[in-house]
């Protein structure tokens, strides 16, 4: 072997490396240290690789959070052509690590699944298998997941041509196997198979659920997604670093500002840059609105659901006074794309502490009426509590963040396990709660805009009146206007960075922050270009809604629709 | 950094005697809308509720709404046809074709400026990579269109006419007055002198290179 004395590895990946040694497979599998710990295996090596990373006690990475597909056909200095990259979280070391599995070149691509060590992984490896054309032996539904089921090719590879069109006609839609199964065989005059969606009034978006009743209990259910599917991750391949700002609006499009701080963040950290202690300041508060609002969204939708209807506009109206002050801030209410690699667009306007103050002085006034009306309403008591229920260890098996995962009694916020910004300097609680059911969910939700609330005010108390919001690098962010039109320097920045956009150091990072329904990862490759190699995101709904058709089981329909409300899916994130 | 607080202690799991007899709740619910109804009757000018179109929303001097090409004082465009906006474009709405300006200064301006409002996404960061100064936004959000053809503004919908002023006013821009950014000094809105004939001169030398249009121009499909 070789003599070059490696350089040396970080704790985690040196305590992996040792806890390694001591099995079978420790001369099989490569530890390297990115920006996280990441172990290299072969493909046949990868199921005892799972199980050795979720059950040795060393270990215990127990949270699956992501897999992505990796085409590196024009990447330099790749192993193999094809690589699945999975992300997982140990709740109890509080610690990220990535696998490789890298598939050898001459053979179709193909990884044994690992849906039987983290159940999570069902719908990635499907995802895997739609986009990148990768087979998972052993896993019982690989199925199109995103795109339709008359679709050619795969889309996230890089010889794919991304101009083709493919038209699915009504034929073309499969129904699952089972659902046809029982029309045959309907032995029992009650068991009929019911198809809710994919535009329903309660699904909130585009989401086709297939669910077989006897009389009124569910026995079993299907989801079938991908009706908003656009390829964001393709579409980001051909775009600049900062052109993808505006896509990233679209994917959880109740708090676009969450977001794009996600994706600029990860970007920031390729570059090294440093933003501005007020700049970021105001992603902080602009982002705790964001996630006031995707909650009251969320609550008001889901009690439109079961019947109560007041609730929707008093929770509306804050929301209507935020979107206020976004617009004040960058000129949209919905789709804002305030942020920049480095900073913000542009400053926030004068009155922004103002406005900030009025309003954290009018929420809590409709959240208390919400409270007042619904928490100990018997009629909702009756249909929130109890049902939906998701056991702590359900959740961290079908892979759940966010408020879902806490209301399973799972403490797992990242604002708090791994703060980022200036979240360590405020004084918040982290809201739990250990029933797990649609109430708990409810209320972890109202507990964490309460929380939101005291972060907001704290941040307003410490940001400073007047300061740059951008970082001064003009390699990453925009020279001032004036200096463009005067300086010849200037303009050639200006010109460079527009043109041929930010120059992102080659590597790859995965940077994760918490968006307002769970952990919102962007795994980003740069090969040195302006523009990212491969950008995956990992949506914190995609694995909620891969559980909702496991957690609605024996309920009954009108349980299924207060459930579906609970879990937030938003639909523009989940399909992306 | 703080502690960690079960919301599903702090409200108990069971309700009270009270609670689980409907009516007590009710009426508590109903003291809540009641306020709210008779907070709305008498405070009627203090809705939330806007009634569009008699009345509108008032926005503000950063809304991103429709495109304005901003002009110099002579009427002309400021536009030099950098291609920077276009190339700025995350949905790739604009197109423009280079012409040859007959006054040296400018070199180029553009024949065809075409704006797909179907296609924008009205991010703004054409008037972010603007070097000229020579596109802003304003605050007209009222597009709607019969055909899709009509939905690609060209420059005769999207310049500034002198005289008439901005539908709902400017939006998104470089700068703001009084807003502690400064207008630039050098935001070429004066005219130049007219040229005489110096670039068809040096045409005629064969000083300057064969002009081609970059870029084709994109006929909307309808």
């Amino acid at each position: 072997m070789s003599t070059v004395a490696a350089p040396p590895l970080s704790a985690p990946a040196e305590r992996i490396r040792g806890l390694l040694s001591t099995t079978p497979l420790s001369d099989r599998v490569e530890v390297r240290d990115l920006d996280l710990p990441t172990l290299e295996v072969a493909p046949s090596d990868w199921p005892a690789v799972a199980r050795f990373l979720r059950d040795d006690p060393g270990c215990r990475y127990d949270l699956f959070l992501d897999l992505a597909g990796v085409d590196n056909l024009k990447r330099k200095g790749q192993k193999t052509r094809f690589e699945a990259v999975v992300h997982l979280h140990s709740l109890p070391k509080n610690e990220h690590v990535r696998v490789k599995v890298l598939l050898p070149d001459g053979a179709p691509p193909a990884l044994p699944t690992a849906r039987d060590v983290w159940p999570a992984a069902d719908w990635f490896e499907r995802e895997a298998f739609d986009l990148c054309g990768f087979d998972f032996p052993g896993h019982p539904n690989l199925r199109r997941i995103l795109c339709h089921d008359a679709f050619v090719g795969n889309a996230l590879r890089k010889d794919y041509a991304p101009g083709q069109r493919w038209f699915a006609t009504e034929e073309d839609m499969k129904m699952p196997a089972w659902s046809q199964e029982t029309e045959a065989r309907a032995g029992h005059f009650e068991t009929q198979t019911l198809s809710i969606g994919p535009s329903h009034p309660a699904t909130h978006g585009i989401v086709h659920l297939i669910a077989r009743i006897d009389s009124e209990r569910i026995t079993r259910a299907e989801t079938q997604i991908g009706y908003l599917h656009r390829c964001f991750e393709k579409m980001a391949e051909t775009h600049t670093w900062n052109g993808v700002i505006p896509y990233t609006d679209r994917l959880n499009y109740v708090s676009a500002m969450i977001n794009g701080v996600g994706y600029v963040r990860t970007v920031e950290k390729m570059l090294g840059v440093e933003i501005p202690e007020r700049g970021i300041l105001v992603r902080t508060i602009l982002s705790e609105f964001s996630r006031i609002m995707d909650h009251c969204v969320n609550i008001g939708a889901n009690l439109v659901d079961i019947g109560a209807l007041t609730n929707f506009w008093y929770l509306y109206q804050p929301r209507e006074t935020i979107y206020g002050l976004l617009e004040a801030c960058c000129g949209a209410r919905l789709t804002v794309s305030y942020v920049r690699v480095g900073g913000l667009a542009i400053d926030v306007p004068e009155d922004f502490v103002a406005r900030c103050r009025a309003l954290l002085e009018s929420i809590p006034k409709f959240l208390s009426d919400v409270d007042r009306l619904v928490t100990n309403n018997r009629i909702v008591r009756n249909r929130l509590q109890g049902t939906g229920l998701v056991s702590k260890e359900q959740a961290v098996a079908w892979g759940l963040t966010g408020p879902m995962l806490r209301a399973s009694g799972v403490p797992y916020d990242v604002r708090r396990a791994r703060p980022y910004d200036f979240y360590d300097r405020f004084d918040w609680d982290v809201a739990v709660s250990t029933e797990g059911d649609n109430l708990a969910r409810y209320l972890v939700r109202m507990e964490e805009m309460r929380q939101s609330l005291s972060i907001i005010r704290q941040a307003i108390e410490i940001f400073p009146e007047k300061g740059p919001v951008n970082s001064s690098d003009w390699h990453v962010v925009l020279p001032p206007k004036d200096a463009v039109y005067h300086d010849m320097e200037s303009l050639i920045y200006h010109f460079k960075l527009i043109m041929e956009g930010i120059r992102v150091p080659r590597g790859e990072r995965y940077e994760w922050i918490e968006a307002a329904n769970g952990e919102l990862g962007f795994y980003a490759i740069s090969e040195g270009g302006g523009g990212p190699y491969r950008l995956k995101v990992r949506p914190p709904c995609f694995p909620m809604m891969a559980a909702f058709e496991k957690i609605i089981i024996g309920g009954t329909i009108s349980d299924a629709i207060a459930t579906l409300g609970t879990l937030n899916v938003i639909a523009g994130e989940l399909d992306r | 950094m703080s502690g960690i607080v079960d919301v599903g202690v702090r409200t108990p799991q069971k309700l009270t005697f009270a609670q689980r007899l409907y009516l007590p709740e009710i009426l508590a619910g109903m003291r809540v809308t009641i306020g709210h109804l008779l907070r709305n009757i008498f405070a009627i000018r203090k809705l939330p509720t806007i009634l569009y179109p008699e009345q509108k929303r008032d926005y503000s001097g950063r809304f991103r709404g429709k495109h304005i090409l901003k002009t110099r004082e002579d009427g002309t465009l400021k536009c030099v046809a950098c291609y920077m906006c276009q190339q700025a474009c995350p949905a790739e709405c604009i197109t423009i074709v280079a012409g040859e300006h007959p006054k040296i200064a400018y070199e180029k301006y553009p024949v065809v400026f075409d704006i797909d409002m179907l296609r924008c996404v009205f991010c703004g960061f054409c008037v972010d990579a603007c070097p000229k100064d020579a596109i802003w936004m304003t605050r007209d959000y009222e597009l709607a269109f019969f055909s899709r053809g009509e939905a690609v503004f060209g420059i005769d919908r999207l310049i500034e006419k002198p005289g008439i002023p901005v539908k709902d006013g400017y939006g998104y821009r470089p700068y703001y007055p009084g807003d502690g950014t400064v207008p630039p000094t050098d935001a070429a809105a004066a005219p130049v002198q007219p040229g005489d004939g110096e670039r068809a001169k040096l045409r005629e030398k064969g000083l300057l290179p064969v002009f081609r249009p970059s870029a084709p121009r994109i006929a909307a499909k309808i």
